[in-house]
Order: C-alpha cells, then sequence, then structure tokens
C-alpha cells in the first residue's frame, strides 16, 4: 500500500476510526451502567435480606432487650459504656487510698487507645478501648496491693484489668513502726466500650 | 441510483446498460462515432463511484489452451505472466484462466490463455470512464462471459454450439461439458430469408470442422445448437438447420423464453443482443479479466473503500447491538433493585410498627446484649497477681533463709523480663511500648508470669547450700498445679564453665557476700 492509497482511503479510515472509538465508549458507558446497576442490586438485595431476617427476628429482639437493658444501664452508670470517666477514676482510686489507709497514690494516665485484646472477645459494631494507667504506692504490707485492688473494684468506677505489678521492700533499718515497708508500681488498663446509639448503626 | 455500469463495446459501438438491484433497469445503445462517443461521456457524467464493467465483442480476439508445470504461488505467477508476454506483445488486454490440473502423470496446470488483440477497439470507451473517474472493475471477452450462459438456460448437453446473431456477425462459442471451448465471430452481415439458413448452416459445419481440425470434437459426435433468437425470426433457419443436418439437435430460444429465463425485461432484448450478456455480467463477473492492474486499481481502492465502510457499518451495528444489550440489562437490574427496594422498605415498616411496641433502649438489641456479654467475658478474663503471690508463700514456708527482696507479675502475652520486674517507673514516656492491639481471629493466650528476686539469709559462703536450697524453692513451687514453668535465671555462684570465678576463702561472709538469686514463675494459660 502506497502514500497514494492510503490518500484514496483516507476518509473511510478516518469513518473506520471514528466508529470504532464511539463504538468503544458506547459500549465502555453502558458496560459502566450495567455494573453499576448491578452493584446497587446486589446491595440492595443484601439490605432486602438483612430486612427480611431483622423482620423475622424481631421476636427475639424484645426478648434480648428486655432481658439485657438492665445490665447494660448499670454498665453505662459504672462508665464501662460511653466516654472515658477518668474524674471518676481519680476519686475511685482517692476513696481507695482513704479506704485502704494507704501512703498516698501516684498515678499517670495514657492516651486512649483501641483495646489491644479486643479481638478475643469479637465485638462486632462495639469499640473498645483503653487507656494505660500507672500506679506507684507505698505499702505497709504486700497484702495491702491486693486489698487496695479489691476496694478500687468495688468504687464501681468502671471495668479494669491489672497487666502488670512489681513490689520492693523498702529497707527500714529494722525499725518496726507505723510506716511504708513496700513499694508497689502497677499498670492497670480502664477498658471502656463505645456503642452505636439505637437507629444509628 | 444505479450500482454497476455494464458496458458492451464492440467495432459498430457500445452498449451500456446500469445495474440496479439483481437487473439491468435501463440500457443505452451508442454508435462507435463522435456523437456515439458524447452520448457516452453525457452519460456518464451523472454517475459518481461506479463501478465499471467492459464486455467486447470483437473478431480480434484470441484463445489458446496450454499446458504448464504445475506451480504455485510467485513461481506460478511468473512462469504465467511470461508465456502471457511471449503470445501477446502488442496488447495490454490479457489473461490467464486456470482451468485444473491434467490427467496425465505429470499433473501438470490446464490453463486458457485469453487476449483482446485489438485494444483500440475500446480506446475511447474507456479513456471516457477513467476520465470520469470511475473504477473499472475490469474488461471481458463476451464469450467469456457467456460462458455461464447454458447453465443460466438449463441446457444439459454435453457438445454445445451456441449461435447468435450480433451486430457485426454471427458468434458461434463452443461448450463442452458447459466448459468454453471455442468460439468465433464471423465477418459480415448474418444474411436475410433464405440466404440466412444458408449462411447459418455452413457457419456452423465450418465451425464443425475447425473443432475437427483442433480435435476438439469429431464430426461423428452428436452437438446441440442453441440458437439465440432475441427477434423471434430464426424459426425458419432453426427448421432448415434441423432439416440440413440429421446428426444436429437444434434448439431455438425465442425472445419469450429467453427473457424468461433470464429474469430479464423483453422490452430490454430489442435494445441491443448484448443486453442478455451484460445481464450476466451484472450477476457474475467472469474470472477472466483482461484489464492490467493499472486499469482496476481504481476499483481495487474502490472495493476497499467500500470494504471498510461495510466494516464500519458492521462495527457500528455490532456496538450498538451490544450497548443497547447493555442498557437493557441495566433497565432490567434497575427494575430488580426497585422491587427489592420496595419490598424492603415494606418490611422495614413492618418492622418500626412492631418496634414501637419495644421498651425504650439506648442500643440495638444486638449491641445491648454483645455490651453486657464483652462486660461479663472482661471481668472474667481479669487476673491479679493474688494467685502468684500464694504459690510463692507457700513454697517459701520450707525455707525460711530465702528472703524476697522484690517481686514482680506479668499478665501478658509475653513473659515478665528476668531483668526488669515488672513496672519499674511512673513515666509513660520512658516506659516499654505497650503490646500493640491483636487483631481479630484466633483466640489470644494471655499467661501469668512472675519474677521472684531473692536472697539467702544469713548466708556464710556456703554457696552449695544455698543453691540446694533455691532449687528445693524452685521445685516446690513447680509442684504447684497452676504452675507450667519455673525457671532459676540468677543463682549466687555461676558455676558456668565459660566464665570466669574468683574469690578469697578467708573473706568474711557475714559482712561482704551475698547468695542473690531470681526466679521466674510462668503459670498455665488458663490459670
Amino acid at each position: 500500500m502506497n502514500q497514494a492509497d492510503l490518500q484514496a482511503l483516507k476518509n473511510p479510515l478516518l469513518v473506520l476510526a471514528a466508529v470504532l472509538l464511539a463504538g468503544a465508549v458506547a459500549i465502555y458507558a453502558t458496560g459502566q451502567l450495567t455494573a453499576s446497576a448491578q452493584r446497587q442490586l446486589t446491595q440492595q438485595q443484601a439490605q432486602l435480606k438483612e430486612a427480611r431476617t431483622r423482620l423475622q427476628k424481631s421476636g427475639e429482639e424484645k426478648d434480648i432487650i428486655v432481658r439485657y437493658l438492665d445490665g447494660f444501664r448499670q454498665l453505662q452508670r459504672s462508665g464501662f459504656v460511653g466516654e472515658e470517666q477518668r474524674i471518676n477514676w481519680l476519686d475511685g482510686l482517692r476513696l481507695t487510698n482513704q479506704q485502704a489507709d494507704l501512703f498516698g497514690v501516684d498515678y499517670q494516665i495514657g492516651v486512649q487507645k483501641p483495646y489491644q485484646f479486643a479481638g478475643a472477645f469479637s465485638p462486632g459494631q462495639v469499640e473498645l478501648n483503653q487507656s494505660v494507667m500507672r500506679l506507684r504506692f507505698r505499702l505497709l504490707h504486700e497484702e495491702d496491693m491486693m486489698r487496695f485492688f479489691n476496694i478500687l473494684a468495688r468504687q464501681n468506677t468502671g471495668i479494669f484489668a491489672i497487666d502488670q505489678c512489681s513490689m520492693r521492700r523498702i529497707d527500714t533499718g529494722g525499725v518496726i513502726r507505723y510506716q511504708p515497708n513496700v513499694t508497689a508500681e502497677c499498670e492497670i488498663s480502664w477498658i471502656t466500650a463505645k456503642v452505636a446509639a439505637a437507629g444509628k448503626q | 441510483m444505479a450500482d454497476k455500469l455494464l458496458i458492451g463495446v464492440s467495432a459498430q459501438g457500445a452498449t451500456v446498460g446500469l445495474w440496479r438491484g439483481n437487473r439491468i433497469a435501463e440500457c443505452h445503445a451508442l454508435a462507435n462515432d463522435e456523437s456515439g462517443h458524447a452520448a457516452f461521456r453525457e452519460l456518464l457524467a451523472s454517475f459518481d463511484n461506479l463501478p465499471a464493467y467492459l464486455m467486447v465483442d470483437a473478431v480480434e480476439e484470441d484463445y489458446r489452451f496450454e499446458t504448464l508445470p504445475h506451480a504455485f504461488g510467485s513461481d506460478r505467477a511468473e512462469m504465467v505472466a511470461r508465456k502471457l508476454r511471449q503470445h501477446y506483445r502488442n496488447t495490454p488486454y490479457m489473461t490467464a484462466w486456470l482451468l485444473g490440473r491434467d490427467a496425465g502423470k505429470r499433473r501438470d496446470d490446464r490453463y486458457l490463455f485469453s487476449a483482446l488483440t485489438n485494444p483500440e477497439l475500446i480506446d475511447e470507451w474507456l479513456k471516457a470512464v477513467v476520465a470520469r473517474g470511475l473504477p473499472v472493475a475490469g474488461v471481458y471477452l463476451l464469450p467469456m462471459v457467456s460462458a455461464a450462459l447454458p447453465q443460466k438456460l438449463d441446457i444439459k448437453a454435453g457438445n454445445l454450439l451456441l449461435v447468435a446473431p450480433h451486430v457485426g456477425g454471427l458468434r458461434l462459442t463452443f461448450f463442452r461439458d458447459r466448459q468454453f471451448r471455442l468460439s468465433r465471430l464471423t465477418r459480415g452481415d448474418s444474411g436475410k430469408g433464405e440466404n440466412r439458413a444458408r449462411y447459418f448452416g455452413e457457419e456452423i459445419s465450418n465451425t464443425r470442422l475447425y473443432l475437427h481440425a483442433l480435435r476438439t470434437m469429431t464430426l461423428d459426435e452428436q452437438l446441440t445448437v442453441l440458437l439465440l433468437d432475441r427477434n423471434d425470426d430464426l424459426a425458419d433457419v432453426a427448421a432448415g438447420i434441423a432439416r440440413d443436418n440429421p446428426s444436429l439437435e437444434c434448439v431455438r430460444l425465442g425472445r419469450q423464453e429467453l427473457a424468461a429465463r433470464l429474469n430479464l425485461a423483453e422490452s430490454l432484448l430489442d435494445a441491443s443482443p448484448y443486453v442478455m450478456y451484460l445481464h450476466l455480467l451484472g450477476f457474475r463477473a467472469p474470472q477472466s479479466n483482461l484489464a492490467p492492474a493499472n486499469v482496476t486499481l481504481g476499483h481495487k481502492r474502490y472495493q476497499a473503500r467500500r470494504g471498510i465502510y461495510m466494516g464500519a457499518a458492521a462495527l457500528a451495528l455490532g456496538s450498538a447491538v451490544w450497548a443497547g444489550a447493555n442498557l437493557f440489562q441495566t433497565l432490567m437490574l434497575r427494575g430488580e433493585e426497585e422491587d427489592a427496594a420496595r419490598e424492603r422498605a415494606q418490611l422495614s415498616a413492618q418492622y418500626l410498627e412492631i418496634t414501637r411496641q419495644f421498651p425504650a433502649a439506648p442500643a440495638s438489641a444486638e449491641n445491648l446484649m454483645k455490651t453486657v456479654e464483652i462486660a461479663q467475658k472482661l471481668r472474667e478474663s481479669v487476673r491479679t497477681p493474688e494467685m502468684m503471690m500464694a504459690a510463692v508463700s507457700r513454697a517459701l514456708e520450707a525455707s525460711p533463709t530465702i528472703v524476697v527482696k522484690e517481686f514482680g507479675w506479668k499478665y501478658g502475652t509475653t513473659e515478665i523480663e528476668a531483668e526488669s520486674a515488672g513496672a519499674r517507673t511512673a513515666s509513660p514516656a520512658a516506659a516499654p511500648a505497650p503490646e500493640s492491639p491483636a487483631p481479630a481471629g484466633p483466640a489470644i493466650v494471655r499467661k501469668q508470669s512472675g519474677l521472684i528476686e531473692g536472697e539467702i539469709r544469713p548466708f556464710r559462703g556456703d554457696y552449695r547450700g544455698a543453691i540446694d536450697t533455691i532449687h528445693a524453692f524452685a521445685d516446690r513451687l513447680a509442684k504447684e498445679p497452676a504452675v507450667a514453668a519455673v525457671r532459676v535465671v540468677k543463682l549466687p555462684l555461676n558455676v558456668s564453665p565459660a566464665l570466669q570465678i574468683s574469690g578469697n576463702t578467708l573473706d568474711s561472709p557475714d559482712q561482704s557476700a551475698t547468695a542473690d538469686f531470681k526466679v521466674v514463675v510462668v503459670f498455665k494459660p488458663n490459670a
């Protein structure tokens, strides 16, 4: 094919290219429409299935609400559900120190982070967070440490887990009087849950 | 709008047929003079891009049957071209038609070489076509075109002599088994009245003798003579031939029958004897095209253009069908989606109606249940150092010489470090990074571990006794049901052969030597 042949076929080739382009655009555009419609249908069908299941389980749902509502509200009051109640924690620490007759508690609370062992509880839509609190306090006796934590737990200021502790004997030089004999350092995690309000899930 | 331009050229003039649909729509007979040429040019002026097919009826034609060694590809093309140049030096209008393979041992190729030996005959007409810019599809000899006639007229004779009076004389074409073998155009008038029957008879006899001389057919063989009588004036000739030549079968096809068999308007037969051949040419052009490549170049481009346009049309149609199918499917899917949405809305309304009777709750039922269950599990998962402290206390009861200086405890996925007994610092920034959030999936195993740092008191340099006491303590600890492992990580004296030991036996152990040790305890995972 030479230059003259190409010149003679210029217009048909341009038409062919235009048709090819237009055809490709039309097929692509309509294909996109079809794919989009397919996606929307799939989504709609999933929602329909969910609605159907929800309706079928509505009786069961009522039973669950009746059964768990009180427990849930109690957890709300204790501060486990909802935003962190750090003031409550500190109040709890202060009261515990008083009730356990300790020599004061140093504390430091870290930033809130997702709870590292949340996966073990299959939380679903419930978001579990933790804030690590480091405690340093002095004890008259080793058993005071467990007493301290038991009293703290009874303050009902939330759920906490003890991650690690250490106790070191203080050298008092053999003098026996009312004074701290052991220093304790502990790390505890205050765990809170964020739950979507009804109808917002 | 015509589809093809069919031009039958003879020494006397030209017959121009306009092919439309599947038939000749118009026919014009033009004389071979200035006025005829002018009329032809005027006729062509109204056409654009119309392929022209030229058919020539001339005495100046040549046919040769030859066999050539079997070859293919460029070898065959070169050999045939060389042969054509040998035979026809003075004309560009020549061609070779491969008829098949020879029956002999060598299986040579059989060719029919044909040519128009007087190219000037078509020059004026062809120039006009080229000047108008119409693509020339080909130049064909009339006998080659007429090869389709026996089949079209449904004549089954083995030896068939087609006889037709033309403007310049009588055209006699011989077919054997419907294959072209010979054709001749006699010069002069085809005769009138009684002379005409004799003239026809003589030309038929001459042709038979010629065929006999060429060894194409013997005189004894049965021959069918087909008279094409487009004017219905050869009935007496047919009768005369039949009477004078009993060995011949003479078949005459009159005007009506010719028109019927060829599916041609009778009125067109009046215009020219070439109309029926042009009709055949319009249906299908024979393979033997005499036109050289430079003449048909325009037609090749025309065909390429048409092919591309047809391809584009097919592409457009295919795309339209595809896009249409996509749109149809989209509509169907949207319909289904609307149905699903409607049903979902109904179900949601029913559900809302039902939930109005539910007690007011701050979260969904599922989240209520989940949260309470998680809180319960969290409480169950909590561990305290109490259990380990109790185990250590029990193990210490039998060893009053052991004094615990420091106790560390950890509940995590990793064990407590022997060098650091738990949280030593109150500064989070200085503390080791907390364990990263564990991904959801298989349950993560956490376990309690502890580090006991102590010393033997009193210690009087009796390393053996101290080490025995520490090991006994470790053994008692290991016997606790919750304990998975106990490791003594530090002893008062490292007796490893890899290390150097130094000291003095006179040193007072009460003053300077100590018997420190470290023991790591690991609980079973579920303890």
